[in-house]
Order: C-alpha cells, then sequence, then structure tokens
C-alpha cells in the first residue's frame, strides 16, 4: 500500500474510531482525545513499520508547516480584544504572572541540566532550555472547554482558567517564535544578513502586514466558499513564508489570526472556516509528528525528559499559587489550581515539531521527546485535571440549601439537556473533545 | 480592484522575502502556494465582474503567475504540487458521477446517446481526416509510411474529441445553472469521458499491435489489461459507492472533510488496482447517490462546498501548466485543427440533437459547452508520450496546444450559451447550502480548539 493511502486510511478510520467508538467512552470516562494519535504516527513512521519512510515524510512537510500556521491562527484567535478589555486587570497578572513564572523556571533548570549533563556552554545550552520552557508553558484549551461545556454558564474559575490558557499559549508562542530568530543560520542574501533583532521583526512582520493585508482582503466577505478560499490562502500563505524564512510559522500565524479576529467584519464567520479545518489537520499533525519521532541519539537521554516532565508540573502548581498569593486572589482561585493548567495538546507538539525541524538534531528530538511524552500523560487527563480544580470550590456553597440547589442545576451536563430547537443533540460538527457526562 | 491591488503589494512583498530564503521547491511550495490561490480568486473575481467565467480568471492567474510569464511559479514548484491537482481531479470526477442521477439518465438517456453518437462519430472522423492531410506539419510523421500515419492519426483522433467534466462541473457550479442545456451537456460529457475511455484503449491496443512501441514493456498488447482498466474500474466503483452509501445511511458525520477523503482514497485504490481512475470515481459517485437514498445528496452539496476552492486551485495550476510555446510553435496545425473540433462539434449536435427531436435550446447552445478540454486529455496524452516517446511527444506537445486554446475559449462559450438559453442563474450551487458551512462550531459550547 502507498503511503498516502495508509494516511487517508489512518485519518479516515480515525474519524469513525472519535464518532462512533470514542465518543461514548470519553463521555463516560471524562477522557480527552488526541494523544492516541501520536501513537499511531510513531507505530505508521521509519522507526517502527517504516510506512512512512523519511522521503514521504519529506514529500508531506508542507502540509506539516500548514498545521502549524492552522494551530497557530486558532491561538491568535482567541484574543478578540472587545471581550478581553472587560477582564479585570488581576487576573490578566495571574495569567501573565503564572506563565511568565513558569517559562522562567522550567527554561532555567533544563538550561541548568543540559549544560550539566552534557557538558554544554550556557549559550548552546540555552536553546533548548528555552525551547521546553515555551513548551511547558502552553496548555491545551481542551479540558477547560470540555469543562465549560458541562455547565450552563461559567464561574469566576473557569474564567480565569480560560484567560491563563490563552495567555499561556500566547507566551509559549511568542518566546519560542523569538528563539527561533537566533537559532536561524546565517542567510548569504545580496545585501546582508539580517541581525537577530531584525529576523525578529520580519517574523512579527509577517503576521502584521500580512493579517492586515488579508483583513483588507477578506473586506465584508459573507460567502463561505470565498471566505474558505481567502482564509486558507492567507495561512498557507503566511505560515509558508515564516517557515521559508526558517523561522516560525506559528508565531507569524498567530498575529494573523489577532488581526483577523479583531478586524474583521465577520469574525464569527471567520472563526468558523478555520475551526472547520481544525480537526483533520490536528489529526495530520499528531500522525506526522508521531512518525517523525527518534529517539535521541544521547545517553541517557530520558533524564531531562522525566526532569521536564516532573519539573513541568511543579512549576506550574507552584507559580499559580505564589502568583494568586501575590495578587490576593487565593479565596477565589484556590492554591491548587495551577493543576487545571497542566494538560497539554496539539501547541506543544507543533512547538517541538517546529523545534526539530529548526534546532539541532541532536538536541531536538530530546525536545521533542519531552513534548510528547507529557502530551501522552496530561491530555487524557485533561478535563478530569480541570474538574478537579472547579469542583471543590462550589463545595460549601453546595451546603448552603438555595445556593446548592443552584449549583446542582449549574452543573447538569449540557449533554442530557434537550437541544434549543429540540431536535437531535448529535450534530454535523462534533467537537475533537468530549466531555463527561456523570 | 482593491483586492487587486493587495494582490500586487502580496507580489512585492514575495519578492522581497525570496532572496532570504534557500529557494528549493519543497520551501517554496507553500508560500507560493498560497499566494496562487490568493491570485487566482482575485482574478476569477474580476473575471467575474467582466462577466466572464471565474474559472478563466483562475486559468488567466495560474498562466500569468506560472513559468510562461512572470514565473512567480516555477516548473519544479508545480511538479512538486501535482498531488494536489491530482485531488482536485478526483474530487470533480466523483462530483460529477453524482450529478448524473439515475432518474434523469434513465429519462433523457436515450437524448444523450444519440447526441453523443453523432457528435463524438463525427468529431473523431473529422479530426482523423485532417490530421491524415496535414500531417507534414508534425516532424515525426512528416515522412512516416502512411499506414503509421493512418495508425496515429486515429489515436489522436481518439484523444482529440475528449471533453473536459472539470470545466463542465466548475461551470455549473460557479453559475448554479440546472436547466435542459446545462443538464444535457453535463449527461453527454460525463457519458463521453466513458466512451472516450473505452475508445482510447481500444485504440492504443490496435496502435500497439500495427506500430509496436519501442519503449519496454510495451510491445506486448495485453487486451485483457484494457478490459480490466474500464470494468476493473466500474466494479470497483460500484463497490466504493455502495461503500460510500452505507456510511451515509449509517454515519453521516463531517460530510466536509469525508468528501475530500473519499476523494483521495479512491484516487488512490485506483491507482493500486490499475482501474481507470476517472471512470471508476464518475460510477462510485453515481452509485453513492443512487444507493444512499435522500442521503446522496447531502454528499453532494458538501462536495459541491468543498469544490469551490478545489475548483480555484485545480484551474490555477492548470493555468501554470500552459505552454504558449507549444500554441506558437505549432498555430499552422493548432488553429485548423481547433476549428475542425469546433464546427464538427457543432455539427454532429446538430444531427444528434434534430435525430433525438431536442427541443431548440439544447439543440443550438449545446455544442458551446462540449468545446472545452482538460484534465483528462492531458493524462491521455502523457499516456500516449509514455508508450510511443518521440511521436507521442510530438502529440502530446500538439495536444497541449488545443488544450491551451480550448480550455480558455470553452468556459467563455458554454457561459455564453447558458445566458443565451436563460439558464443562468443567480444563486450558484455551492452557495445553495450555505447554512451547512455554519453549523455551530464556534458558537457551540462543545467545539474547542485543538491547541
Amino acid at each position: 500500500m502507498t503511503a498516502t493511502l495508509v494516511l487517508v486510511l489512518v485519518i479516515a478510520l480515525a474519524y469513525l474510531a472519535t464518532h462512533v467508538l470514542y465518543d461514548w467512552v470519553a463521555k463516560r470516562y471524562k477522557i480527552v482525545s488526541g494523544a492516541e494519535y501520536l501513537v499511531l504516527g510513531y507505530l505508521l513512521g521509519p522507526q517502527v513499520s517504516g510506512i512512512f519512510d523519511q522521503q514521504v515524510l519529506q514529500g508531506f512537510a508542507p502540509l506539516t508547516t500548514l498545521t502549524l500556521g492552522w494551530v497557530g491562527v486558532l491561538v491568535g484567535m482567541q484574543f478578540h480584544l472587545p471581550q478581553l478589555i472587560k477582564v479585570p486587570g488581576q487576573s490578566w497578572r495571574i495569567a501573565f504572572g503564572e506563565s511568565l513564572l513558569t517559562l522562567a523556571l522550567v527554561a532555567g533548570v533544563m538550561t541548568w541540566l543540559f549544560s550539566a549533563f552534557y557538558a554544554l556552554p550556557t549559550r548552546v545550552a540555552l536553546g533548548p532550555g528555552i525551547a521546553l520552557g515555551a513548551i511547558a508553558a502552553s496548555v491545551t484549551p481542551a479540558g477547560v472547554q470540555a469543562m465549560a461545556s458541562l455547565m450552563r454558564s461559567k464561574g469566576a474559575v473557569l474564567h480565569q482558567l480560560e484567560l491563563a490558557t490563552n495567555v499561556n499559549n500566547l507566551v509559549a508562542i511568542s518566546a519560542f517564535g523569538l528563539l527561533l530568530c537566533f537559532l536561524r543560520p546565517p542567510v548569504f542574501a545580496t545585501f546582508r544578513t539580517p541581525t537577530v533583532t531584525e529576523w525578529a521583526v520580519i517574523a512579527v512582520g509577517i503576521g502584521i502586514v500580512g493579517g492586515a493585508l488579508f483583513h483588507l482582503f477578506l473586506g465584508n466577505e459573507k460567502n463561505p466558499d470565498r471566505l474558505v478560499i481567502s482564509v486558507a490562502g492567507a495561512v498557507i500563505l503566511a505560515s509558508g513564508t515564516a517557515a521559508y524564512l526558517r523561522l516560525s510559522p506559528i508565531l507569524s500565524a498567530m498575529i494573523v489570526g489577532f488581526i483577523l479576529v479583531n478586524t474583521s467584519g465577520n469574525r464569527e464567520r471567520v472563526e468558523n472556516v478555520v475551526k472547520h479545518a481544525e480537526r483533520p489537520l490536528y489529526f495530520v499533525l499528531l500522525v506526522f509528528a508521531g512518525a517523525m519521532w527518534q529517539p535521541p541519539r544521547q545517553p541517557v537521554w530520558f533524564i531531562p525528559v522525566l526532569v521536564f516532565l516532573g519539573w513541568r508540573a511543579m512549576a506550574k502548581i507552584g507559580a499559580a499559587r505564589l502568583v494568586t498569593r501575590w495578587n490576593g486572589a487565593m479565596p477565589m482561585l484556590g492554591p491548587h489550581w495551577g493543576r487545571a493548567l497542566m494538560g497539554q495538546g496539539a501547541l506543544a507538539i507543533a512547538l517541538s515539531l517546529d523545534y526539530v525541524e529548526h534546532a539541532e538534531p541532536r538536541f531536538g528530538y530530546i525536545v521533542f521527546s519531552a513534548a510528547a511524552l507529557s502530551v501522552l500523560l496530561t491530555e487524557f487527563a485533561a478535563l478530569r485535571l480541570v474538574s478537579s480544580v472547579t469542583e471543590p470550590l462550589l463545595e460549601p456553597l453546595k451546603r448552603i440549601p438555595i445556593a446548592g440547589r443552584y449549583l446542582r442545576e449549574e452543573l447538569r451536563p449540557s449533554a442530557e439537556l434537550p437541544p434549543p430547537d429540540g431536535s437531535s443533540a448529535t450534530t454535523d460538527e462534533q467537537p475533537v473533545v468530549r466531555g463527561s457526562s456523570d | 480592484m482593491r483586492r487587486a491591488v493587495i494582490l500586487v503589494l502580496l507580489y512585492a512583498g514575495l519578492q522581497l522575502v525570496f532572496p532570504l530564503g534557500a529557494r528549493r521547491p519543497e520551501t517554496l511550495a507553500l508560500p507560493i502556494f498560497g499566494f496562487l490561490i490568493l491570485a487566482a480568486y482575485t482574478v476569477g473575481e474580476l473575471a467575474g465582474s467582466a462577466r466572464l467565467p471565474k474559472l478563466v480568471g483562475y486559468l488567466a492567474a495560474g498562466f500569468v503567475f506560472g513559468p510562461a510569464v512572470l514565473g512567480t511559479v516555477p516548473v519544479d514548484v508545480v511538479d512538486f504540487l501535482e498531488p494536489v491537482s491530482e485531488l482536485a481531479v478526483a474530487l470533480i470526477a466523483f462530483l460529477a458521477g453524482a450529478e448524473l442521477q439515475w432518474k434523469e439518465l434513465r429519462d433523457r438517456g436515450v437524448v444523450i446517446l444519440k447526441l453523443l453518437g453523432a457528435e463524438l462519430g463525427l468529431t473523431f472522423l473529422a479530426l482523423t481526416l485532417t490530421l491524415m492531410a496535414m500531417h507534414s506539419f508534425v516532424p515525426s510523421l512528416a515522412n512516416a509510411p502512411m499506414r503509421e500515419v493512418v495508425v496515429f492519426a486515429v489515436l489522436f483522433g481518439s484523444v482529440a474529441i475528449v471533453h473536459s467534466p472539470a470545466v463542465t462541473m466548475a461551470m455549473l457550479s460557479e453559475t448554479g445553472a440546472r436547466g435542459p442545456v446545462a443538464r444535457t451537456t453535463l449527461g453527454v460529457v460525463l457519458v463521453a469521458d466513458v466512451a472516450v475511455v473505452v475508445l482510447f484503449s481500444l485504440t492504443l491496443a490496435m496502435t500497439r499491435i500495427l506500430v509496436p512501441a519501442p519503449t519496454s514493456g510495451a510491445e506486448a498488447v495485453a487486451l485483457l489489461t484494457i478490459v480490466w482498466e474500464v470494468v476493473g474500474a466500474v466494479l470497483v466503483g460500484a463497490v466504493l459507492g455502495g461503500l460510500i452509501a452505507m456510511y451515509l445511511r449509517f454515519f453521516e458525520h463531517q460530510l466536509f472533510i469525508f468528501a475530500l477523503i473519499v476523494a483521495y482514497f479512491a484516487a488512490e485504490i485506483a491507482g493500486l488496482l490499475h482501474v481507470e481512475r476517472l471512470l471508476m470515481l464518475l460510477v462510485a459517485g453515481f452509485v453513492a447517490e443512487a444507493a444512499a437514498g435522500g442521503k446522496g445528496e447531502k454528499l453532494r452539496h458538501s462536495m459541491e462546498r468543498a469544490a469551490a476552492p478545489v475548483f480555484v486551485v485545480f484551474f490555477a495550476l492548470a493555468g501554470a501548466a500552459i505552454q504558449p510555446d507549444a500554441v506558437v510553435d505549432m498555430w499552422l496545425l493548432v488553429i485548423p485543427l481547433c476549428l475542425v473540433r469546433a464546427a464538427s462539434i457543432w455539427g454532429g449536435t446538430r444531427i444528434g440533437a434534430t435525430w433525438a427531436g431536442t427541443a431548440e435550446p439544447e439543440r443550438r447552445y449545446v455544442w458551446m459547452g462540449l468545446l472545452s478540454q482538460a484534465g483528462v486529455a492531458i493524462g491521455l496524452a502523457a499516456i500516449v508520450s509514455s508508450v510511443y516517446p518521440q511521436r507521442g511527444e510530438d502529440l502530446q506537445t500538439l495536444f497541449l496546444a488545443m488544450i491551451a486554446i480550448n480550455q480558455v475559449v470553452g468556459p467563455i462559450l458554454f457561459r455564453r450559451a447558458l445566458q443565451k438559453s436563460g439558464e443562468l442563474s443567480d444563486t450558484p450551487l455551492g452557495h445553495t447550502h450555505d447554512h451547512e458551512a455554519f453549523t455551530p462550531s464556534a458558537g457551540s459550547p462543545r467545539s474547542t480548539s485543538p491547541a
């Protein structure tokens, strides 16, 4: 069988499995799906079955770049300014404080570890260290969104978690995008090689100029066919240009997404177009990421990976706790809300894949392995982690009779609620994440 | 106009950026592909506002930014994007089969067959005789024995008669035309596709007997292989169509993506089983629509929605592949051949329509929808070229030159035919189900981002 056919079959079967079987399992056991395709990709890749050989993977490189760009656009589209300005300053401080502290803690420790463990100069160790710091900051929105779908309205904790997730992803992409400007090999242009600062300006500029031009290009377009063509063209062009310059397509595409969502008169329609392609591209990203994984060449490579996993968990919880205390928000958020930010998903994979394509292979696969293992371990538990934070905060209120009745109603799973139009709850648009209904 | 200005700015931006990176097909493919989509879309809109078919604009954009003029899309990038074109062809073929509904085939089958018989017969004869008469213009046939000239003229005729399901589908999708001229044209084009594949296969087999191919492996006439290519395509297509119908009946999820997967999957299956790909997809589409009950229509609408961007990409890449040099080099032969083809299609259609007793609009305007040529002709020409490297290459150049003319003139005439017959609609096919494109994904509380 050809590799393309296998890929198509895998994705087709993944769809069926997701829709028909996994939906049921997920609802029952509070599982968020996605990571299984990573394992599937690994089994199909050159390391195990060899169905996808290196040549095939190289042939599909543009598709991989497109998926990275799409992930970036989706993150950028979460920042709709008219909604965000309503968020209190304290929430912003907590979100940025937690994400930057996590980034700094993980990057610092991992840089030290690489430096000490592999006897590297600090300057060299900073690359994988900061990459892992950025990956550590990233959070999957799956758990928070699934939890939100189970409740009729969001409380303060869920609002904070939603904001923190988006800010964490923003910080992760920005830090990683800037890192790639440092790692970028020199170019022999006709005039002179741009400096790191200039590369950073170019990376951001692709997003800003691209976003502004695509905004003008889209205009007030409402026709779905034309929107699909324009948005697809815009994302492909922006992420492709960034990748062509060996910059991060995720960063440029995120800025494009941010500009489009804030300037377009058809924000919801544009968002829908982007989300329409989300699922197949997500599967493609995971399958390719799995196929591209190679065991690192360094001896005892698993030590930095294990340290990353453990230290990230501690950094997330610790940073959230510290920042909450500094901002006097302990009564509202509690000491353990950082636990809900431990789930990782497609962004972590996208960042690590981007790193593998740009960085030295000797450390690229350590970073990738750490991200992949983290996703495998945490994505399945994302919803449980979120609910473990939100539910205890509501317990004291449940003891008050009136509030308790209200909360029981509030926490009634939406899957059990009759749809507003009285039709079947199952639509053509099933989400990637399936929440619990227990 | 605003979009054209932005396109110029994007073009200028790319020219600034390109010197800063490594110019390799795999790195260039994505930005150029994105630019080509936006360029084709913009020029298509401009063409639309000039009352020309949008697909002429897509072709024009591909041509202007392609290797022939500005060179923004280099040849190696066009080759790199070949799988995208193949996916587009597969989707179009499947959609075309789904459009050809059983009821219509039963009601209008005789009319279509009579029109087709007269049109194909006359065109085949006229083109074969014209090439025989003008064979001295083809370098590799100029000094060939008469027997070989006749054989290659027949082979040429069997390819040159082909129509373009892609252009027909794109035009119907763009205009939303559903009247008798549109339906009859579609029926003739689709059934002709099957007939041409069979005729071409038989002609190639005959040619191989009379003029053994110089390439290794091509010397043996594998009649069974040819039979399998055709019969197998029908069988495999029917099985695939049945499986798709089952999916539609029992699952019916994510039809938009499912449509794309089906198209790609089917194209791969055809390659693996060595069956005629387009015929297999046509049959699969036809069976899926017929066997899925009312649910086949949903898939068709989903595919129509997927088709809009696919048409942009397909015709932009087709435009980039146009070789004006071929037309210039062989214009003394190409122009008469195109004129003879057009005249014989007109004559054949008039005879067939009179024979079938069709209404006046069909008798007068259907021929204008049959001039276009695109993907199928290129595919068949490539087969001839692979079997007979030297003569086949000459014929392939001739075909490419004819296609370059017919794929631009054809859609313009087809649009005019639909306009004259009063079948142009304000609501294109892909737009009738806009609500389907925006089923609650963003608004749904259960939707999520993968990041």
